[in-house]
Parts: structure tokens; sequence; C-alpha cells
């Protein structure tokens, strides 16, 4: 097997590599051991974490820094404690590549491995042995192989890839709270999570959803997604109030202080929830006691899923045909890639391709 | 049956009715209808949302008000059409007097009367869809619609049945929604008439420990022997946010000021914890970071009373567990100096007024 690979990617020197400054360098990855997996990449998913990472919005980021957490490419080299995965499979990682494992965690034991106190990010993050976490702008990816999951057959690389971190995120919440027959849901924000949320709210059957957003550029596209209705919260005069009480469930994928949170409590029925997936770089707008108080309604959080949890949503979405709407751009033009992304200007969800590993 | 009881009671008048200027006067109760009850009043509990309305706290109050929703008396009058009491029973009737009970009301035929949007209506200040204005207890009698009237089991004393007719359901009815039981550890915060019910009830459904959050440690003794297992006074120990971080699974949130520290008591979730406000701020409640739900799954909620049906439960249950609130027993012309009690946090717990005119 040939392991003289070297590992390079694109880095984050400083706060401003989001501005389109990442450099391509060499970086050193964790020493393998017998229970990790090296991925020749493919495909990588452009997340909007990626961006506040870059940037250290949401806290200072440890720099050099290399983003990129949806990575789908080919096992190359696979440890000998690693039962799941062989070489040659093609596989995928999301935002998570580590956790503690251990039977005495009452996260790890249930499954709830993205919830261990011992959470280890797949990049800007280290691992036990204090070595750095380094993303999928790159060339290869070595992790935890229980944190690697094989891509099914029936969905594409450059498909799959979005799936691993946007996809999740807005599946598990679906998944977690009753999304299915008989339910009215809420997605806010039509990008790369929110374009996914109407796509797997359809494939799960529920009985209509509404897309929401600020204007009404997105309302063919939603539609053509499936979306049901579509309400443009800039330009519908009172539509708080004409929607109110519509929705049993509403995964808000904006991460805006400004959002206007009041008035997306008001869209819920009796006992509905409001599960907040997108991350503000401030606190949430303040709401009214009552807005909950009165109808028994809830605020929750959620964020990715376990592996189990993502093995699972890929396998719906083969199985259920959801396409996630993806640009293909080269690995090369990473920096404008994110510069892109920043502006918004994804349709839904950029993928970086290594065209050297593609070519296999 | 005689009908011609007089209708007198403690009228709040304006805002400053709140600082002991009730007076005694006589009013208009709702018109008598065949679905409708008559109680003679023996005692009423007082609860901080008498004072809120006595106030104008909440919204403008139409005065003259009579307050008091938790009422306990002898069924003096039963119309032909209530089948579930009769004429001598012991009986209450809580902070909710009427709902539409209309079959294709979803919140009514789920029996969540409580959460009914087409018509509810509050056992005092409110409006019956008849036009006419609802009075409370801080008086002679009450005349409500049966549906809302709940037989006292004979082994429950008015005086402790009365504060649980709305303090009492209040925390029971989230704590037994959220799965309270063997195996959870639950937290209080605020030890008033609402938390000390919390402390109560969450012991008799059976958590494995429960937790009393206050300021100071000034109400530590009676939480230890109202039966919580634990204490935590945020003025005190100034890092309880994370000593105690991640040791709840949920937490009932008595307290209404707009400065309570919010993060912190999220904090103190476990993962996939939840937090249920119940105590309802003049204010919106302190912002906090989505991080906060999103990072351990956790979500945020409110609840106000509960149905006819979960009312009877809970008396069931303080019956079986043999619960005793911690009552006061102040007598109904003393209203005035206890609503000025009441006001000041004098209360350890609840102060019941006793209408002595009339036996128990």
């Amino acid at each position: 097997m040939n392991t003289d690979y070297t590992f390079q990617g694109w880095l984050g020197k400083d706060a401003k590599s989001v501005e389109g400054n990442m450099v391509w360098e060499e970086f050193q990855p964790k020493p393998f051991t017998e229970t990790d997996v090296d991925i020749k990449i493919t495909h990588c998913g452009v997340c909007g974490t990626d961006i506040h990472t870059l940037r250290s919005g949401w806290s200072p980021s440890d720099y050099p820094c290399c983003v990129g957490h949806e990575i789908v490419g080919t096992a190359i080299r696979v440890g000998r404690a690693v039962s799941n995965i062989k070489v040659g499979d093609r596989v995928g990682v999301g935002a998570q590549c580590s956790s503690c494992l251990k039977s005495d965690c009452e996260e790890c034991s249930a499954g709830l491995e993205h919830h261990c106190p011992r959470f280890v990010a797949t990049y800007n993050a280290h691992h036990t042995d204090r070595s750095r976490t380094y993303g999928g702008y790159a060339d290869y990816w070595r992790g935890p192989g229980a944190f690697v999951v094989k891509i099914p057959d029936g969905l594409t690389s450059a498909e799959a890839a979005p799936l691993l971190c946007a996809g999740i995120t807005v599946f598990s919440p679906l998944k977690n709270n009753g999304a299915g027959p008989g339910k009215r849901i809420g997605i806010i924000g039509v990008g790369g999570l929110g374009h996914l949320g109407i796509l797997f709210s359809k494939a799960l059957r529920c009985d209509r959803v509404v897309a929401i957003s600020r204007t009404g550029i997105k309302k063919h596209d939603a539609q053509a997604m499936g979306a049901d209705r579509y309400i443009a919260t800039d330009e519908e005069k009172d539509w708080a109030k004409s929607h109110s009480r519509t929705l049993d469930l509403i995964v808000s994928t904006v991460s805006s202080p400004k959002m206007p949170l009041g008035s997306y409590l008001k869209l819920l029925r009796t006992n509905g929830q409001f599960i907040q997936v997108g991350a503000p770089e401030d606190v949430l707008p303040s709401f009214s006691a009552f807005s909950l108080i009165a109808k028994g309604t809830k605020i929750g959080g959620s964020q990715i899923g376990s592996p189990k949890d993502i093995a699972y949503m890929l396998d719906f979405a083969a199985k259920e045909d959801v396409r996630p709407w993806v640009q293909e751009r080269s690995l090369k033009e990473a920096n404008q890639a994110i510069v892109d992304m920043e502006e918004g200007r994804a349709r839904y969800r950029y993928v970086l391709v290594n065209e050297a590993n593609a070519k296999l | 049956m005689s009908s011609d009881h007089k209708f007198e009671g403690w009228c709040g008048l304006d805002k400053d009715s709140v600082k002991g200027q009730m007076k005694w006067q006589p009013y208009d109760p709702k018109p008598f209808t065949d679905t409708d009850v008559e109680i003679r009043i023996s005692h009423c509990g007082i609860c901080a949302s008498d004072l809120h309305t006595l106030r104008s706290g909440w919204g403008q109050t139409p005065y003259p008000c009579v307050v008091g929703h938790e009422i306990v008396g002898r069924a003096v009058r039963v119309g032909a059409a209530v089948t579930h009491i009769q004429p001598g029973d012991r009986v209450g009737v809580g902070a909710q007097s009427g709902s539409c009970l209309r079959p294709e009301c979803e919140e009514c035929a789920s029996g969540i009367e409580n959460h009914c949007q087409v018509s509810n209506t509050n056992t005092y200040a409110g409006f019956f869809p008849d036009g006419s204005k609802s009075y409370g207890g801080y008086a002679d009698y009450s005349r409500v619609p049966g549906h809302f009237v709940i037989r006292i089991p004979e082994a429950l004393d008015s005086a402790a049945a009365a504060p649980m007719l709305c303090g009492g359901i209040t925390v029971y009815s989230p704590l037994k929604r959220e799965g309270c039981g063997p195996g959870k550890r639950v937290g209080i915060v605020g030890l008033g008439g609402l938390g000390h019910f919390g402390v109560l009830f969450a012991k008799a459904l059976g958590a494995d420990e429960v937790t009393v959050i206050s300021r100071s440690s000034a109400k530590k003794e009676d939480a230890m022997r109202l039966g919580a297992d634990k204490f935590i006074a945020t003025n005190e120990e100034a890092d309880w946010a994370d000593k105690y971080a991640l040791s709840l699974d949920l937490i009932i949130s008595t307290v209404s000021s707009p400065d309570m520290p919010l993060e912190g008591y999220l904090g103190l979730l476990r993962v996939r914890g939840t937090f249920i406000q119940v105590g309802a701020p003049e204010d919106k409640l302190p912002g906090f970071l989505a991080f906060a739900l999103i990072v351990k799954g956790c979500k945020i909620g409110g609840s106000a009373i509960g149905s006819p049906k979960e009312i009877q439960e809970m008396l069931h249950l303080a019956v079986e567990k043999k619960i005793e609130p911690w009552i006061q027993e102040r007598p109904l012309k003393d209203a005035n100096q206890a609503v000025v009690d009441m006001n000041n946090g004098k209360a350890r717990f609840r102060y019941v007024l006793r209408n002595e005119k009339h036996e128990a």
C-alpha cells in the first residue's frame, strides 16, 4: 500500500483568509493508528461553518486551519481495528471526527456521540493525543474510522457531500420531532440547509411544507424542490397573522440576530416546536415568555447527528431520491468559492471537486 | 334550591387596588344557564396572577374585577345539563372557567381545553361568549360553567386543594408531560407558591433527585424539609453555572424576572434536557445564545395551567402520595392585607383566604 502521500490543503492563516486568502500548503495530520482511516478526497461541500471558522466569527480560530467537513472520497488506508470500512470503499465524513466512545460515557453508549462531552470537530480542534484536526479542502483526510460512513451506491459523490453536514443537520430535527404524514412543516431560510429541509420534509411525506424566506427570489426554486407554500416575510404584509397557527414544526436555518422570532413563533400550532439549527454570532432575538406559555410551544436547537444517524439518512436519501441542488467548483478555485458562498450566491450548495483525485 | 345568593366580593377598581385597596361590593355574575354551577366559597388561594391583574401588569384589566382562581367550596346550585356534580358536593375551580367545547375544536376535542383558540375564558377579568364578565373567588359565591368544576377528593382538605387548582396544576402539568419520574433529575427554579408545589409534585412523581435553584440560601432549610435533595443559591455560589452544568434533565422555572440568568439555567441541562418556563415576566425573557440549545439538543418551552382532566389526575396523586402543601390561612375579611403581604413575598408558601361565613 502506498502510504507516502503528503497532506496538503487550503489553509486559513488569519481572519482575513475568509476574504479569499487561503493558501495551499502542507500540514501535519495526526499520527496514523489502527483505529484510523485515510481518505483520498474527491469532493468537499462548502458549509457556512467553514466561513464562520475562517473569520473567527464564533470564537477565535486556531490558525492555520483547513476547513471543510462534508468530505467524500476513497478509503486508501484502513487501520486493522476498523471493521466497518475496507480499502477502496467510497466513504465520507462530516462535522465530527471523534468522541470518547467509552462504555461509561452516557452519550456515546446511547448513540449520541455528537453530544459526547469529548466531541472533536473535524477541523479547528484537537484529538486526545493533542494533534490538530484538519478538514476537507485538501487532498487527503485522516481520522477515526468510527466516524467514517460508507456512501450508498444510489448517490453521486457530489450529492452525498452536502448531506454529511447540512443534510444531517436538518434531517435530525425533522425525524426527532415527528415530521411525517399528518404534519405541517415550515423551513426558514432557503439556502444550503434550508433547501435540504424542503427536500427531506417532502421525502418524509409531510402533509404540507412551507418555505419561509425574506424575499420572493427563491420562490420558484422552492416550489421546484417541492414546497407547497412560500412566505416572503419582507413582502407579505401581516404574514404572521395570516399564517398564524398553521405549522406543527419549524426548522430555522437562518442565523441573523434580527430575525423576527416572535412572529415565527406565531406560526406554530398548540404544542408546536421551533428548532433552531442556524447559529447566529449573537444572542437570539428576545421574545416574551407568553409566546411559549400561551400555546405550550417549545424552542429547541439541534446540530448534526451520530454516525449511525448519518448512515441512516444517506440510505434514506438514496432510496427516496433526495437530490441536493449542488454546483460543482474546482478545488483550485476554493478561494473564489468561499467568497461567493459568503455573498449568498450558492444555488444551493457548492461542492469543491478535487479534479486530480476524482480522475481515479 | 335557593338561587338568590348575593354575589358580593372584593373588587379591584383600579391599579391601586393591589396596594390593599380592594372594596367589598356587589357585582353581576354571568346569567345562570343549565350548564353552570354555583359554588358557596369556603377557600380561595392567592396567586401571583391575582396581583398582576389587580395592577394591570399584563395588560389593561377590565375593572371592576374580582380576582382569585383557586376556589373551593360547596356546589349549591347545579344546572340540569351538568351531570358530574351534585348539589352539596365539595368542588373547586381553577384559572380557566370556559372554552368552546365544540367537537370540531382540535384542542377541546383532544382534552387540552386550556389551549382552546375559539373561546377561552379566564375565571376572572375575562369574558364569556355571552359578553358577561367573569368574576373570581375573593367572594362569597362563584358561578361558572360546570365543565370546569372539579370534585375535590374526600381525603383532601379544602385548604390544601385550593392552591393546587392553579399553582399546583401549573407545575404538575409540565412535570408530567415532560416525563418527570424515576431516572430523572429535576430542577425547580424559585421556591414560592409554584416552586414549593414543584418540589412536592416532582418527588411525588418519583424523580430521582430534585434540586431547588434560588437566589439566596434563605429558603434552603425549607427546600430540604419539602423534600428537595439539593439546593443552589445563585447569588451566593459564584461559579454555580459551571459547577452544576449538565446535571438536570428537566427544569421548571417559576420565577418571573427579566434579569434571571437564563443562559446559566440552560447550562444546567443535560443533553436533550428541557427547560419549561411557567412564571410569566411582565417583560421579554433575557436573550441567550442559540448555541445554548444547539450544542446539547435542548429545548425551552412554556406551560400554563392544565385541563380539567389533568387537574383531577393531580388531585388523586395528591391524595395517593399524601401531599401536604405549605399553606397559611388568612380570613377573607383581611384580603387586602393578605394581598399586600403576598406582594412583599411573605407567603410561606401559599396564602389561602378562608371565608369564615361558610362551612368548609
